[in-house]
């Protein structure tokens, strides 16, 4: 009995996997077609559209135009969420709910209706459609993140550290510098790449806060609705893998700095 | 690894020279940096006030701030105010809504939807997380949790595109029912809401994993072997007990997918059709066009930002009352 349930369940599992998996493959094979018609089945192949992609200025300009957003963007959210898990994990204070409630609405609000909230309170601040809005509204939409992150390994710092450091003369400023942010800095890494990600895939905001110049997502998204052709398979594939492998690679560094400094 | 090199290093420094020598010993003993620590420090009053000024500032300002903004604008009956012209407060867009099936229809559509799907992803992940957390050892449990999450780093327009490449005329799922014998021509899969579910669920299936995976592994194993040997068979198990202490990841998870599901623009846009337009695509619509548009706009936001978190609120509330039904 236990081990039919267990086979089934085996099945359901690498189903999943397919179902995840096999559109991506797919989508990545399309790339390689010789030929501007998207469709199966695929019987010439080449290197073309990628040559193509790596020669087009705009593409690679639209690319390191989502880099810098999304580096900016993590700079702000990491240092303002830091602050903030500090002041919600340091002590109890009247209104602390209602502030942990405030941190995470961000996170919570649905896509469509972020980006206009926030296209509606860039035009109030003034603050033109473009990189500094985009920039603007990643930074707020992922503090929520970073601080979720920053908290939980916060509550995990032995607090006689920080007491033995005030009793041998430290202030509160070098106690927090010396102590507290070393043992942050595996958590906080860890959030900076998960922001880095957010930011360079985030297509809802970017679409209504950019102006004239695409981010990455919302130039594939423009191409993709006057048709498709295997150079946005191309410009896909290069993100999908660029973003695949930082992931991968983040979630191992910080398992292992977890692990070490525990 | 630098922190760590001048940590060690300055507590040498520290021993020999006391402090004096090393970065911290010279910023501590510095006039100024000292006459500031004094200011700050002078009463756990003030230290707090200083270290809650910013964040709160943040929170209000750029939390709530475009939040209430937007329900600021949703009450104008015009904005940009022209210059010489009175701000005037009117319900009108909200009104407006109410008035004409071409808008209430999408947000009725987009919250079925997003029920169904979020249904359908609970489904499909429930058997994956179960499989994930009890009939796995330990180690491989990571590696399995793993091979899941590469996908999900993928960006949505990324993963929505290659849905559309799935299920296109001359898409792979049409070749091969076609080369199994199954049909003559293609099935028209693309533009529906059968295309538009697969790609959300394919969007937001983690959000729903992780919580249902992070309930079923605290559950002790232990629970069914005690069900078990009082004779309780596989079903009864799993409806008594299993599902009953795992309700908690169910609900937040359904909530998130729900959540997500509904602000969803670019993949309807590009995965739907006419006969699918959701409240995305509508509110959206009004900041494409002229900018006297935005009240309705933005009315139209708050009010499917209200719906959305009172259905999210019921459920929540329905799912708790469940779960002390169950245990009692």
């Amino acid at each position: 009995m236990r081990r039919g349930n267990r086979i089934v369940l085996a099945c359901i599992y690498w189903a999943f996997v397919l179902y995840v998996f096999v559109p991506l493959i797919l989508m990545i094979l399309m790339g390689f077609k010789d030929s501007k018609f998207i469709g199966f089945p695929i019987r010439s192949w080449t290197f073309d559209w990628y040559t193509g992609i790596f020669s087009d200025v705009e593409v690679l300009y639209t690319f390191g135009y989502s880099v810098i957003i999304a580096l900016l963007s993590t700079l702000i959210s990491v240092a303002v969420g830091t602050w903030i898990a500090v002041l919600l994990e340091s002590r109890k204070f009247w209104g602390r709910a209602f502030t942990f409630g405030l941190m995470v609405l961000p996170a919570l609000v649905p896509g469509i209706i972020s980006a206009i909230a926030f296209r509606i309170y860039a035009r109030w601040l003034e603050i033109e459609p473009g990189m500094g809005a985009i920039i603007w509204s990643h930074a707020v939409h992922n503090v929520p993140f970073v601080t979720l992150v920053v908290m939980a390994r916060l509550s995990t710092l032995p607090k006689s550290q920080i007491e033995a450091a005030r009793d041998l003369g430290a202030d509160p400023l070098i106690a927090f510098l010396r102590i507290t942010l070393p043992y942050l800095v595996p958590a906080i890494l860890g959030a900076s790449i998960f922001c880095l990600l957010l930011s360079f895939d985030d297509f809802v905001r970017s679409f209504f806060l950019g102006g004239y110049e695409p981010t990455l997502p919302v130039l594939i998204f423009a191409m993709l609705r006057s048709g498709m052709s295997p150079e946005i398979n191309a410009i896909s594939t290069v993100a999908l893998v660029l973003t695949a492998a930082i992931g991968i690679w983040a979630e191992r560094f910080t398992r292992n700095a977890n692990k070490g400094s525990v | 690894m630098s922190t760590e090199g001048s940590v060690s290093n300055d507590r040498e420094g520290h021993v020999k020279t006391e402090g004096e020598r090393s970065f911290w010993g010279r910023l501590a003993n510095w006039g100024l940096y000292q006459t500031l620590m004094t200011v700050i420090t002078l009463s756990p009053r003030r230290q707090f006030f200083i270290l809650a000024a910013f964040p709160i500032l943040w929170l209000l300002t750029q939390h709530l701030g475009p939040m209430l903004q937007m329900l600021r604008v949703s009450l104008l009956d015009a904005y940009p105010v022209a210059p010489d012209v009175a701000q005037e407060f009117s319900l009108e867009s909200y009104f407006k809504f109410f008035g004409d099936p071409i808008f209430w229809m999408p947000l009725f559509r987009t919250l079925i939807f997003a029920a169904v799907f979020t249904l359908c992803t609970l489904l499909i992940t429930y058997p994956v997380a179960y499989f994930l957390a009890r009939h796995v050892s330990r180690k491989n449990q990571m590696l399995l949790l793993l091979i899941l999450l590469i996908p999900f780093w993928v960006g949505e327009i990324v993963r929505t595109y290659a849905i559309m490449i799935l299920l296109g005329n001359t898409g792979a799922l049409n070749l091969a029912l076609k080369w199994l014998g199954l049909i003559d021509r293609p099935i028209p899969f693309m533009y529906t809401s059968f295309s538009m579910g697969l790609g959300m669920v394919y969007l937001t299936a983690l959000y729903m994993l992780l919580p249902l995976y992070s309930a079923l592994e605290k559950l002790p194993k232990s629970y069914n072997e005690a069900a078990a040997d009082l004779g309780a068979g596989a079903w009864s198990r799993f409806r008594k007990i299993t599902l009953p202490l795992t309700i908690e990841g169910i609900s937040s998870g359904s909530t998130l997918v729900f959540l997500i599901s509904t602000g969803f623009y670019a993949t309807p846009v590009l995965l739907g059709g006419p006969s699918t337009t959701v409240f995305a695509e509508t509110i959206a619509g009004f900041f494409h066009v002229a900018g006297d548009e935005w009240p309705t706009g933005a009315a139209f936001a708050v009010i499917m930002f209200i719906v959305a978190l009172l259905i999210t609120g019921v459920f929540q509330r329905l799912m708790k009352s469940l779960r002390k039904g169950e245990s009692s």
